[in-house]
């Protein structure tokens, strides 16, 4: 078998991408606030901490605006735009991938073809935004604004506050709208010594930057603190959102540590229809994996030593070039720049997906030594072709014919998906086979029953461990009662 | 009163040891196949490995008896459950520190260190190459239940109920005062912190190992008050995800000095009495004549 085509996600899922980050959006006048989905580069370096955070703001960019805590005042060197490209390549590099393979036919001699195909700082000067009335106005709400920078198309404020109410007031009051909820995780924030990163867009150097689009910020911070602070994002959101995190460290992989961090299923034979609806599948496949993990578990979705000057392999197989040493430079990884050289660069791809439920804190991080590659690959195995007559083209269709009701059992497993309609898959196999050979083949199952509920959670696994350990408690402390009651 | 399922509960009952093996033996197993850890097997086999052939080692040469190889089952099972590595010789330094520091750190016939503690925390500094993983049990109240009732269970027969305790209640009340009293987080963001299964791990299976902790009973409650501070202090201001490893380790360096202050009967995991607790186990120590503690 030989690899032949791959796919990631990313291409799939291209129009898929709605909303940045772990802040929140809070929109002027009637713009309706949502953020379900959003990217965060996350590059950790020592005390050092770079984030960006991807903008895919679709309202009306006059109506954005953004807070997010950070744990110091930046300086306006901290602070940089970056061309939105680097999320795309990071995206399409670590994206859960498919990859097909191609059986030979053992009729005929070994020939096959290879084909590898693959489908998938900048800063404005200064305006005179500065106001000495607007610093006047803040002390009266108990707000500081501790620096005050124009970069690029964006106006930023950092914000240091007494309490959350003059902040939230401060905040209405210029024109932000703020949740409701907000109130109850500004205070937490402040107390804990945040400051908070406030975002506006100028639209009229928008319009000199000639840029489309907003494009994403980056901040650099020294902190002990390694974490994101996803509960402001929740203030606006009543469900679920996503959110992928590309982290890179010199030295391994970034876990969480008040969170389980857990590998998505990968390197799973799937059936070859799965390929028209790859983007549905992996959706599927991560929703579910999410409930059985008890939605409060952060998948890992990529793993692996990217160093450009390492020449090991980065992926297998690649979907794609590596990232290119300007794009870790982009990212905010300044240790591997060509003049540099060595320096390894550790990657990891984790997928959130967060509730107020599940996920009462914000989400804390640390930087392992653990360098183990990981990938989320699916496989697909496109059947020989031509005349399978002689007695290894039956033996290879029996085997095939088996292989397949595994690969559909593996696609239940995964995505609960109802099969009864795909029952050819099987069929079309069994069909080519001899009538001796057909007859002989033990009834395949075929998963038709859709899941019931959606997972159990993680509380249901450990249910028999609970029940065990409670009724060993039980029968230790009888017994000894017993014992008591006897001695 | 010869059915089998009683022998195996004597059995049991014979040493609290025998409880602390099946119940870490049943986190390894919970914690492999439920919350699907990565590498078990092969770590696992290897640290465990490790420490039986090193404590055999010491255990020959000392002339001390085999059942001392228990001992070196629960520190290779709790080494299982925590220590992480990037390379086999990295499990294997940690896991030799562990059993040496027993043989090669002692006062007055007690070892100094919590040998997994010690073991982690060696394996760490030292190579760079080894982690702890704060997350990978999650939070939750079934690993409340799991953790509590086996940790009940043990604890009331080693006798070191208070250990936990009160290092429990100290602990659980700072971080109460700070993160909602003085933060402001809900409810819900303190339990979650305080479900965590590392946490509940290490205050009903380490800090309670009777070796190392002090032997009366008021020492031991001073003694689990500092490590609360310590453990608050390391992780609220310095932002250690770790912070019940480090302040163990240095806690670990008062026992001896507590010892000397406050008088207590030392533990023998083989005591005269059924119970299991300290009473009889200098009288124990005494007719045997041999160091049972290891």
């Amino acid at each position: 078998m030989k690899p032949i085509r791959l796919l990631t996600l990313s291409a799939l899922l291209a129009t898929n991408g709605a909303f940045p980050f772990c802040g929140f959006y809070v929109a002027k006048a009637d713009a309706t606030l949502f953020n379900d989905r959003s990217e965060v580069i996350m590059v950790r370096d020592g005390r050092r901490t770079i984030i960006t955070m991807s903008n895919d703001f679709k309202g009306n960019v006059k109506d954005f605006a953004m807070v997010v805590p950070v744990p110091t005042v930046l300086a306006r060197n901290d602070i940089r735009i970056v061309d939105r490209n680097v999320f795309s390549a990071l995206d399409a590099y670590s994206s859960p991938r498919l990859v097909e393979y191609w059986d030979e036919n053992p009729c005929m001699q070994w020939r096959y073809a290879e084909n590898e195909m693959m489908m998938d700082a900048v800063s404005a000067p200064t305006s005179a935004l500065s106001k000495m009335s607007m610093h006047e106005e803040a002390k009266d709400y108990g707000v500081t604004i501790e620096a005050q920078y124009s970069v690029g198309e964006y106006d930023i404020l950092i914000l240091g506050a007494k309490e959350s109410g003059g902040l939230k007031d401060w905040l209405l009051d210029n024109g932000y709208r703020i949740p409701a909820s907000a109130h109850e995780v500004l205070d937490p924030y402040i107390k804990s010594g945040l400051k908070f990163f406030v975002v506006k867009v100028d639209l009229e150097r928008m319009q000199q930057s000639g840029f489309e689009f907003l494009r994403p910020i980056q901040v650099a911070f020294e902190s002990d603190k390694f974490m994101l602070p996803i509960r402001l994002g929740m203030a606006n959101s009543s469900g679920v959102q996503d959110m992928i995190v590309y982290a890179f460290t010199r030295t391994g992989r970034v876990e969480c540590v008040n969170y389980r961090t857990v590998k998505v299923p990968s390197d799973r034979n799937i059936p070859l229809f799965t390929k028209e609806k790859f983007g549905a599948f992996y959706k599927d496949l991560f929703e579910r994996n999410w409930k059985q993990e008890g939605r409060n578990a952060v998948a890992l979705e990529y793993a692996w030593n990217v160093t450009p000057s390492w020449g090991g392999m980065k992926c297998d197989p690649c979907v794609g070039p590596p990232p290119m040493p300007n794009e870790f430079t982009a990212a905010g990884v300044d240790w591997c720049t060509p003049q540099q050289g060595a320096g390894q660069v550790f990657f990891t791809r984790l997928h959130v997906r967060y509730g107020r439920e599940k996920f009462p804190q914000d989400l804390f991080f640390q930087v392992t030594p653990n360098t183990e590659q990981f990938q989320a690959r699916y496989i697909l195995t496109h059947p020989a072709t031509g005349d399978l007559t002689c007695n290894d083209g039956q033996d290879y269709l029996e085997n095939l014919f088996y292989k397949r009701t595994r690969e559909m059992d593996e696609l239940y497993a995964l995505t609960g998906w109802d099969l009864s309609n795909d029952r050819g898959y099987t069929d079309e196999v069994r069909g080519k086979l001899s009538p001796a050979r057909r007859n002989g083949l033990e009834a395949p199952y075929v998963p038709v029953d859709p899941p019931s509920g959606g997972g159990s959670g993680k509380g249901g696994g450990a249910i028999p461990f609970v029940l065990l350990a409670l009724g060993s408690a039980a029968w230790y402390l009888g017994a000894s009662w017993r014992k008591v009651a006897v001695g | 009163m010869k059915s089998p399922h009683i022998a195996g509960l004597r059995f049991l009952q014979r040493d609290a040891r025998h409880f602390q093996i099946l119940f870490l033996g049943i986190f390894l197993v919970y914690g492999t196949w439920i919350l699907r850890w990565d590498l078990e097997w092969e770590r696992c086999l290897l640290l465990l490995t490790t420490c039986l052939v090193a404590q055999a080692f010491f255990v020959k040469w000392k002339g001390l008896p085999w059942n001392a190889l228990k001992s070196a089952m629960i520190t290779g099972l709790g080494l299982c459950l925590l220590l992480h590595a990037g390379h086999g010789y990295t499990l294997v330094l940690g896991a030799l520190v562990a059993i040496g520091s027993k043989f090669l750190f002692r006062i007055k016939g007690k070892h100094i260190f919590n040998p997994a503690n010690i073991g982690i925390v060696v394996a760490v500094l030292l190579t760079g190459d080894a982690w702890v993983s704060p997350g990978q049990w999650g939070s939750g109240p079934a690993l409340v239940f799991l953790v509590g009732a086996a940790g009940l269970m043990v604890l009331l027969k080693v006798g070191r109920v208070d250990t936990s305790a009160v290092f429990l209640i100290t602990f659980g009340s700072l971080d109460l005062l700070r993160t909602v009293g003085y933060l402001g987080w809900g409810m819900d963001v303190w339990a979650h912190r305080m479900m965590n299964g590392s946490l509940l791990l290490f205050t009903c299976f380490m800090i309670t190992d009777p070796m190392t902790t002090p032997n009366a009973p008021k020492a031991r409650v001073a003694w689990s008050i500092l490590l609360a501070l310590l453990t608050f202090g390391i992780g609220t201001f310095a932002f250690v995800h770790t912070a019940p490893i480090w302040a163990l380790f240095v806690l670990c360096l008062t026992t001896p000095l507590l010892d000397l202050i406050y008088k207590g009967e030392r533990f023998s995991w083989l005591p005269g009495s059924s119970n299991g607790k300290a009473q009889n186990a200098s009288a124990v120590l005494r007719n045997s004549n041999t160091q049972t503690n290891h």
